[in-house]
């Protein structure tokens, strides 16, 4: 049995319910997709550490263009700013996949693990 | 927007810096994005987090396309939980009026604090047995 269809094993609806919390995240906290979709991912369908990452940038393509599709015309989007923080990262997510492919998956939970816990403090203690 | 020399470059770092953590870790990079454009542009928190929105397009886009050429993205569970976060999002906006922010934030990043504990521990767990079974081998 391929990956494909031992996750597709599990059904439709643990995707359904991650997505659902993600977005419940996003509107609360502005804090939305990945932090919450690739832990959920990874404890609720067992995926494989770099599949949960690769599957939840899949997933933010369509989270940040309905997201944009729902600001647009109100005047909040400064598209130059994003044109000047987006193109710089487009190099920066090559270099961290290209990073990622050589990094066993523990560690890739470890650092994933430690970044989340960081973000979790800043909340806790910053408000 | 005033864009000088130094503003520039402090953006560009920071663009490669949230594109890097994208690429490892699959998150979009707003939560560098946001913070950027609120510090260093002086943006209003909405206008950061809708721009910063903008910004995550492509980098997702290039990402999922480049992890796509070795079949790590599962598309349907994407695609599934993508139309799920459209619902979650609705709900929320609900949540979010009759809430206060400060008590928000904090439960958010006590959750935050389990599951990243969580995985913190597992990945030690399995490094443990992983170097005890090369030790014993």
């Amino acid at each position: 049995m391929d990956l494909e269809t031992q996750i597709g094993r599990i059904g439709v609806l643990p995707y359904v319910a991650i997505g659902v919390v993600s977005g419940l995240f996003a509107a609360m906290f502005g804090i939305g997709g990945g932090i919450v979709i690739v832990p959920l991912l990874i404890l609720i369908t067992k995926m494989p550490a770099r599949m949960a990452a690769a599957t939840s940038l899949a997933t933010l393509i369509l989270t940040s263009l309905m997201g944009v599709i729902r600001y647009s015309g109100s005047g909040h989007i400064d598209w130059v700013a994003a044109i000047v923080i987006g193109t710089p990262a487009i190099l920066g997510v090559l270099i961290g996949i290209r990073f990622q492919k050589r990094l066993p998956s523990e560690w890739l939970i470890l650092g994933f693990g430690l970044f989340v816990v960081v973000i979790g403090l800043k909340l806790v203690f910053t408000l | 927007m005033h864009l000088d020399a130094t503003t520039l470059s402090l953006a560009i770092a920071c663009g490669v810096a949230a594109g890097l953590l994208a690429g490892l870790f699959g998150v979009g990079g707003g939560i560098i994005f946001v913070p950027t454009l609120v510090i260093l542009f002086s943006f209003h928190q909405l206008d950061a987090q809708a721009t910063s929105l903008a910004a995550i397009i492509p980098v997702a886009l290039i990402g999922a396309w480049r992890q796509n050429t070795e079949h790590l993205v599962y598309w349907r569970g994407a695609v599934i939980m993508g139309i799920g976060a459209a619902f979650g999002v609705l709900i929320g906006a609900e949540f979010a009026l009759r809430l206060p922010e400060a008590t928000l934030s904090r439960v958010f990043g006590m959750v935050l604090l389990v599951v990243g504990g969580e995985m913190i521990i597992s990945s030690i767990r399995t490094l443990k047995v992983k170097r005890a079974s090369t030790t014993a081998a």
